[in-house]
């Protein structure tokens, strides 16, 4: 379980440094090494820490361990073959969280970050509708039972693709310098996490590393069904790549526009398991 | 009044949940504890072996700083 956890960490945070390098090499700048976002996980960890003065101390450490946490026990869920439904529940807590660490620390910045965290929950939870699409043609939300459905009847992503790309949305909804990436937009300095310096920022990489591993697993399980481990890691180095191209090549909406569009894609991903419904 | 870290405690932590997983994913294996114990143990051990791990390397036992409000 740790090798699985320690692998997880690492190779997530892989791919957000590959992330960082394709928008850099698109928008025709050097861009950093692709192991940079694991040379900050460790910058982090030897940077000098305490908990400051204006901070609830309880909270601004303990979202930090539930950060890690919920995380840790998704990737054990995905790795099991679980319900995906436990999966949207880690990221509902996700959301909590990422308001817990804006609130936690007293500084405005923090707080518009926490604030802009719920918003952005409103729209983005919607977009789950996409497992009712699931739901219809597998009979269950365990992901071992999707994975074995499509190795009988072949990739969701071709017999749903509307409910592919919704949830495309909601793993692009979480990756930096997206479109949707409002909860730490540069106005606000680092958004909610403004204020968790070295060790809490540290844990908080762990975290994010952690997030995008399981969510781009959880996305070609869904989607695409089993397949060998280093094909299952090339598939997310290619399905990270295509989010880069979208953070590249999309600014980063208001927070209204980020809403509305999340909203406006939820209500027609509702029409379509409607129609998918009426019309089986 | 702000706590203070204290490295010592956050090396305790750092080893005691590391001991607490790794005894844990030990007896899952040899079928002591049911399956997925191993898993619910890492759950709240990992995060308190990250943190005490990276406290112990640089927790400052000095005052608290004064976050930047705004001007």
């Amino acid at each position: 379980m740790i090798g699985e956890l320690l692998f997880g960490t690492v190779f997530g945070l892989l791919l957000l440094g590959i992330h960082r390098k394709v928008i850099a090499r698109i928008q025709r700048r050097p861009g950093p090494p692709v192991w940079q976002e694991i040379l900050h996980m460790l910058k982090f960890s030897f940077k000098t820490t305490w908990v400051p003065a204006t901070a609830s101390a309880a909270l601004f450490v303990g979202v930090v361990l539930v950060a890690i946490g919920i995380w840790t026990a998704a990737l054990f869920v995905v790795l099991s073959g679980e319900s995906l439904l436990i999966i949207f529940a880690v990221y509902m807590l996700h959301k909590i969280v990422e308001h817990g660490f804006g609130l936690s620390s007293g500084s405005p910045y923090g707080k518009f970050g926490g604030v802009r965290s719920v918003i952005s929950a409103a729209s983005e939870i919607p977009l789950f509708v996409s497992v009712a699409a699931i739901g219809l043609f597998t009979r269950s939300l365990m992901i071992s039972d999707i994975v074995a459905y499509q190795e009988v009847h072949g990739p969701l992503l071709l017999t749903v693709p509307l409910a592919g790309l919704a949830m495309y949305l909601v793993v692009l909804s979480k990756m930096p310098f997206g479109p949707f990436s409002i909860v730490e937009s540069k106005e606000l300095v680092s958004g909610y996490k403004t204020e968790h310096f070295g060790v809490w920022r540290a844990g908080l990489e762990v975290c994010n590393g952690l997030k995008t591993y399981v969510l781009l697993t959880t996305f070609l399980l869904v989607f695409v069904g089993s397949l060998p481990f280093l094909l299952l890691l090339l598939g997310m180095v290619v399905l990270t790549v295509s989010l880069s191209f979208a953070c590249a090549l999309c600014p980063m909406l208001s927070p209204y526009d980020s809403v509305t569009v999340q909203t406006i894609i939820a209500g027609l991903m509702l029409a379509y398991v409607s129609i998918l419904v009426v019309m089986p | 009044m702000t706590p203070h870290v204290k490295k010592s405690q956050a090396l305790a932590v750092a080893v005691v949940s590391a001991l607490a997983g790794i005894a844990v994913t030990l007896l899952t294996l040899a079928g002591v504890l049911p399956p997925h114990a191993d898993a619910a143990a890492w759950v709240i051990a990992f995060p308190a072996f990250v943190l005490g791990l990276y406290l112990y390397w640089m927790a400052r036992e000095g005052d608290p700083d004064i976050p930047f409000v705004g001007y």
